[in-house]
């Protein structure tokens, strides 16, 4: 159980040079907007293509800039959540949960739309629109989608940046629960310092395209690397003070 | 007003109609490709399908002579296989509203389908479905406003093009004469009563299709 | 989307049903110039009572743009044009049936001017009251070129440069006349005629002002059909033939 990564991505003005490792364990990206986190889920997801390098899931080659093997993203077994969740506007929350359901075969999708959806508590919205849901209901089902395939790994994309405080603290609660249930790594992104402490078994500080330091959280929190740590923990004294106290 | 009349409104209507139908059929998959694919030649592909908008439709029926009429570098080979030349016949017509209207499908088409959201159709990849299966689950319903209004507009200028089909297909009464070629031939002959009585012919069943198709594109799929 | 596959289904059935005919076994196209759509209908009309088992076919426009299309492989059987060029380009093509051409009509070229217009003669064109004078496009229309050369000939050209308005064929000339959107526009007799009621005639140019100008008629050469495309031209050229040209304004030379 673990997913692997270690590409090299050359973009106009930019470039990401990163190497890590995770196992079965919410690991977070974290680091300032523009360092190429989200730019390194695309790559795993093969919504993009690394100029060289191997990314493995679960023993899986997904890419092999070597031996130019590259998995389509619909052969790549992996739950994605966007940004803006992506959910599909045309489609009921149910048509949209099922539509996560590709390859499953018939006699389980309804165990497992049922399952999910009782679990996530969207059962009752199966007939909505996504237009017609509040925030944190959209959530639930973007992940609930994301997890009908039972996934090897769960990507998030900064999912909870647009939610206000309380929700976004239900949220992280949700996540916390939902690693217990279903066992899958998951790759959070964020810039949140605050939602890494309080989510991260382990965390991957990025900056400008690499990685600068990584490691357990008490780790990082306790021993920035260099300047450039510092600089992202700056301002999340209280966070860090609350989280120290703890640990 | 008499059968000859009646004869042009049926006759502009299957051409409009089978023009467009040839139009969704290639032009709905050209506009897609346009939208989401990068090639070399792309551009160039854009601008030389988008000329017929630019040109005079006369200029365009000249070239659509050089192409298809019995020697012309496509129509010769037909004529030595088929023994038969597209010219002067409705076929023609059709041809000539094809290509002067599907420049509009494509640029409809192309807008319509580029401004569907790149993270759903991301996220339908994502979730194990390809390219095809995305795009008609996904990206067509989606676009479906824009492409249906590319449809309509396609055949609004299907069935009101005149100039490429005055000289491709002639104006042959009977034979190739669309509401237009009839309309113009009876106001040069100064019969003014006549070509009124078709004009209005002509827009009250043009405003007809046109509101129905308004009506009907509010949910399809 | 059912509904919509349904009602799609029905319209192809409907619109298919009665499928415009292909071609007949005998036909004769004949393409004229359009200041001949009158006539030649009647004449056409003579035609099909002689020769019943036969179907006439007609097609009208301006004599530049019938010459791309036979010279693109329509097929058409008896030319008619407006002008000598036209048929001497369709000659030197190579697409004449030799000894077929025939001149079979005249006509003379006139200014036409609204109802209660004071304009009297082709030289008060150069007044400042005329501010827009229409009249066919000399490349394409031959009675653009008609009228071209009688503005030479009274010296209008630097006065009214600025005035015209080309048009692609004599109606349309005739059209913005009888509307009002031009003072003046030069035209064929046989127009004028058409909507007498509408215009007038000014004058008419000397025949010394311009070429002559003549119709040509011939069969096209590979016509499938050449024994009834030269009875039509036959048809053109007889007594009742010639009195309905005449009827029209033509006159015979």
């Amino acid at each position: 159980m673990g997913l692997s990564v270690c590409v090299n991505k050359q973009l106009k003005g930019f470039t990401l040079d990163v190497s890590w490792a995770i196992g079965d364990e919410l690991a977070v990206l974290f680091g300032f907007s523009g360092s190429g986190k989200s730019l390194t889920l695309q790559l795993i997801a093969g919504l993009m293509k690394p100029d060289s390098g191997v990314i493995t899931a679960n023993g899986t080659i997904y890419f092999d800039g070597e031996r130019h093997v590259n998995a389509t993203p619909q052969q790549r077994s992996l739950g994605y959540v966007f940004q803006d969740l992506a959910l599909f506007p045309h489609m009921t929350v149910r048509q949209n949960i099922l539509f996560g359901a590709k390859g499953v075969p018939e006699n389980e999708r309804s165990e497992r739309y049922r399952e999910l959806t009782e679990t996530f508590y969207v059962a009752a919205l199966e007939n909505k629109r996504p237009s017609e849901i509040s925030g944190g209901q959209k959530q639930r089902v973007a992940f609930a989608r994301a997890l009908m395939r039972r996934p090897d790994v769960l990507l998030l994309d900064e999912p909870f940046s647009a939610l206000d405080t309380p929700l976004r603290i239900e949220m992280r609660a949700f996540l916390k629960d939902l690693r217990k249930t279903f066992q899958v790594p998951v790759v959070l992104v964020t810039h949140d310092a605050g939602e890494a402490a309080s989510l991260a078994d382990s965390i991957i500080v990025y900056s400008g395209g690499s990685v600068i330091q990584s490691g357990s959280i008490t780790d990082v929190f306790n021993n920035p690397a260099d300047e450039r740590v510092k600089r992202l923990l700056v301002g999340q004294e209280d966070t860090l003070r609350t989280f120290c106290k703890r640990h | 007003m008499d059968s000859s009349a009646f004869f042009s409104l049926r006759l502009s209507l299957q051409v409009a109609f089978a023009a467009t139908v040839l139009i969704i059929i290639i032009g709905l998959p050209i506009a897609y490709l346009l939208a989401r694919k990068n090639f070399p030649g792309k551009e160039v592909l854009d601008i030389s399908l988008t000329l017929p908008l630019v040109l005079p439709p006369t200029v365009t029926g000249y070239y659509l002579i050089l192409a298809f009429g019995r020697n012309g570098f496509i129509g010769r080979y037909l004529y030595e296989w088929l023994d038969w030349s597209i010219m002067f016949s409705w076929y023609a017509a059709v041809l000539a509203s094809f290509v002067v209207a599907l420049p509009l499908m494509i640029k409809t088409g192309r807008a319509a389908l580029e401004s569907v959201d790149r993270n759903l159709i991301n996220a339908a990849y994502t979730l194990g479905h390809s390219e095809w299966e995305t795009a008609l689950k996904v990206t067509l319903p989606l676009a479906q406003r824009g492409l249906i209004a590319g449809i309509v507009l396609s055949f609004a200028r299907a069935l009101g093009e005149f100039g490429a089909t005055l000289m491709l297909a002639g104006n042959i009464p009977g034979k190739t004469d669309t509401m237009p070629l009839a309309i113009y031939s009876l106001s040069a002959s100064g019969d003014q009563e006549q070509a009124t009585g078709m004009v209005v012919l002509l827009t009250s069943v043009a405003a007809l299709f046109l509101y129905l198709a308004n009506r009907y594109s509010r949910r399809i799929f | 989307m059912k509904k919509v596959l349904i009602m799609f289904s029905m319209l192809c059935v409907i619109l298919f049903c009665a499928y415009p005919s292909g071609a007949s076994s005998a036909e004769v196209m004949v393409s004229a110039a359009i200041s001949l759509k009158n006539a030649f209908e009647e004449i056409g009309k003579l035609y099909e009572a002689k020769y019943a088992k036969t179907k006439l076919l007609f097609n009208f426009g301006a004599s530049g743009d019938l010459v791309h299309q036979i010279a693109g492989g329509a097929p058409v059987d008896v030319f008619a044009s407006a002008a000598q060029k036209d048929m001497d380009d369709m000659s030197a093509k190579g697409m004449v049936l030799p000894g077929t051409r025939v001149d079979f009509a005249k006509n003379s070229v006139v200014l036409v001017v609204t109802k209660n217009s004071k304009i009297k003669s082709f030289e008060d064109l150069a007044t400042e009251r005329i501010k827009r004078i229409a009249a066919g496009n000399p490349k394409t229309v031959p009675a653009g070129r008609y009228a071209a050369e009688v503005f030479d000939y009274y010296k209008l050209a630097p006065a009214i440069k600025e005035k015209l308005i080309y048009a692609e064929n004599v109606r349309q000339v005739l059209d913005y006349v009888a509307r009002g959107e031009v003072d003046a526009g030069v035209v064929y007799a046989t127009d004028a005629a058409v909507r007498g009621t509408e215009v007038s005639v000014a004058a008419e140019a000397p025949e010394l002002s311009h070429k002559p100008v003549v119709y040509p008629i011939a069969v096209v050469k590979g016509t499938e059909n050449e024994a009834a495309a030269k009875a039509f031209v036959a048809v053109v050229l007889s007594k009742e033939g010639i009195a309905i040209l005449k009827k029209f304004g033509f006159r015979i030379p």
